[in-house]
């Protein structure tokens, strides 16, 4: 097996070690198996880079085309965050029992996925549009991932007392902190769709085309912007937004890897032959 | 709101029960869902700004006023775009040269309402079409040599993906390209009766390889030969098999089968077939056939959104808004958080 494998499925074994430590946990409220999960996690995360750079050294291609590497670079930036997020606040430790699950799932998904590295890349994707393209929906998925995963924490918190969810940050700051990261995700989000709509305009001469991916990206994009008025205009707050943030979480999955993965779109490689 | 949730019910209903043209045709670019998109933003327009009017400008409103007005921008421009644009897509090949105004030089053509082909100024030639072409080392594959303008006056430029010629506000894009056969025909004594450029298809094949054939856009075909006459010798199927070494070398393979018999066509057994490398004459029937020469044909893309700056520069000023708002509601929660 190839040394980049070999890295790719140490990451994934170690983010399964992590997710059942994170579940286990939250099902024995036995908050040492969280350290458990975030080490795990923080141990996963060193093959998980280097099997992304060990890709990238090989074929000299930016290593996130195929929807394999897409998901693997999702994830590396969602671990990424997750990460310092874990290091910067406070008893956000709960954070994991979403976050680390849907990690491993989607990382495993992408081994299902792996293809051989591509030596060559295709013209049209040569292009600095894609950096900011790729870099913008990673970044935004892995800010309304853990923006889910606090508004899991606090619908837990809301009903559960005593024990983990003591030591866990007062309702209030758990919204709030929530709102940020959506909203982070929107900015990111958006930053994608522009560069998309740029990077489309340089290389097929229109800025949209109602192709699936751009429309679930929409869809996505505005879900995420009725959040936000929602909560400016509307004034929602704690529990109804936590059960949106978790319901739009799975709309961003479908329109980021799902779509893409089902429907023949020109997302899935562009094809200019003769 | 019930707007924006009935838009979001089309867009994914258009992607995922119709899709693609179907999509297209029935949703896309109907005036019923371009009426929605235009109430939109008369709605997002009245309401935000009729509720920010008079208010004091701070940071967070700044960024929201910048957000939604570009917003409404945005949709006028799409709006303007969508009355004075132009999309063609242009076939040359090799040595052609087609002018722009001329309606017979596009196979497909689309139009806003208020478009002038006058606007279409000069002729498009095609000088030549290079393989393997490379900019810094990057592999552009195709690019496209072509000349726009006046006579006399003409702009050059090469055009590959990611590079377009723009010309008097028309942009030319790559698209596709293909081979063409110069086609001779020859009686028995030997003499050139006739020749013409044939286009020719690519059809992928099982092990990924491409087959290059007359025919239409899904399967190789027939047509009539000589093209145009008003009675046709038979009709010719050809076949291109390039050379792995010689570039525009390589063999032809001809099929011609009696013209006339509707019901005769490729799957019946031909009249005469054979095959001969390029420049060489083989038999069919009566008289023989040659390829004497491979030129490549392409096709671009010449689009005209004169609105396009509007649309795409508004995109960075809703960012920029989205931005002001979320670090002014960040200052905001901390100086909130601190008064606490």
């Amino acid at each position: 097996m190839k040394p980049e494998l070999v890295c790719f499925w140490i990451a994934v074994g170690l983010y399964g070690v992590s997710t059942f430590s994170y579940i286990f946990g939250l099902i024995a409220k036995y908050d040492k198996l969280f350290l458990v999960g975030l080490l795990s996690a923080l141990v996963g995360f060193i093959p998980h880079t280097a099997s992304i750079a060990l890709r990238w050294m090989a074929g000299g291609v930016e290593p996130f085309i195929t929807i394999s590497e897409s998901l693997t670079f999702g994830i590396f930036v969602t671990i990424l965050i997750f990460l310092i997020v874990q290091f910067t606040v406070k008893r956000v430790q709960l954070l994991g029992v979403l976050v680390m699950p849907i990690s491993f799932v989607l990382l495993g998904w992408a081994g299902t996925l792996m293809k051989e590295v591509a030596s060559s890349i295709a013209p049209a994707l040569q292009s600095y549009w894609l950096w900011v393209h790729i870099v913008g929906a990673a970044v935004g998925f892995a800010s309304v991932l853990i923006a889910a995963a606090l508004g899991l924490m606090y619908l837990l918190k809301e009903r559960n007392s005593g024990g983990i969810y003591d030591r866990l940050p007062e309702l209030g700051a758990v919204d709030r902190l929530s709102y940020r990261f959506v909203a982070a995700g929107f900015i990111m989000y958006g930053l994608m769709i522009i560069s998309g709509a740029y990077w489309s305009n340089s290389v097929k001469g229109n800025y949209w085309a109602w192709d699936p991916v751009e429309v679930w990206s929409l869809i996505s994009w505005l879900m995420y912007g009725i959040y936000l008025h929602l909560r400016v205009t509307f004034g929602w707050r704690g529990s109804r937004l936590a059960w949106y943030s978790l319901i739009a979480l799975v709309v961003m999955i479908v329109s980021y890897w799902g779509i893409p993965f089902g429907v023949e779109t020109f997302h899935s490689g562009f094809r200019i032959e003769h | 709101m019930f707007l924006l949730v009935a838009i979001l019910a089309c867009c994914v209903t258009g992607v995922t029960v119709f899709r693609e043209k179907r999509a297209w045709d029935l949703i896309f670019s109907t005036l019923w869902f371009n009426g929605l998109l235009v109430l939109l933003v008369i709605n997002v327009a009245c309401c935000f700004f009729g509720r920010i009017w008079h208010r004091k400008l701070t940071t967070i409103s700044f960024g929201m006023i910048l957000f939604h007005l570009s917003f409404v921008a945005m949709f006028g421009a799409i709006v303007y775009d969508s009355l004075f644009f132009f999309e063609g897509s242009m076939r040359l090949t090799e040595g052609e040269t087609l002018v722009n105004s001329s309606l017979e030089s596009y196979d497909t053509v689309r139009q806003g309402r208020f478009f002038k082909f006058s606007q279409l100024k000069g002729e498009t030639t095609l000088v030549k079409m290079h393989t393997g072409y490379r900019v810094d080392g990057d592999d552009k594959r195709a690019a496209y040599e072509v000349e726009v303008g006046e006579p006399g006056a003409k702009k050059k430029s090469i055009v590959y993906i990611g590079h377009n010629l723009d010309y008097n506000g028309f942009k030319y894009l790559p698209e596709k390209e293909g081979y063409s056969t110069a086609v001779y025909l020859y009686d028995k004594g030997g003499a050139n009766l006739y020749g013409a450029h044939v286009p020719l298809q690519s059809y992928r094949q099982k092990d990924k390889s491409f087959m290059y054939s007359t025919g239409e856009k899904e399967s190789p075909g027939v047509f009539p030969f000589p093209q145009g006459a008003a009675d046709p010798l038979f009709y010719l199927q050809v076949v291109y098999r390039p050379s792995p070494v010689t570039e525009r070398g390589g063999e032809a393979y001809f099929q011609v089968w009696p013209y006339g018999k509707a019901d005769t066509m490729p799957g019946d057994k031909p009249l005469a077939s054979g095959k001969g490398a390029i420049g060489e004459k083989v038999a069919a029937g009566d008289y023989s056939l040659s390829v004497n020469e491979i030129r490549y044909w392409v096709g671009m893309n010449i689009r005209h959104n004169p609105a396009k700056p509007v649309i795409l520069g508004s995109l960075w000023v809703g960012l920029a808004g989205m931005i002001i708002t979320t670090f002014g509601r960040m200052k905001q929660g901390g100086r909130a958080g601190k008064g606490a």
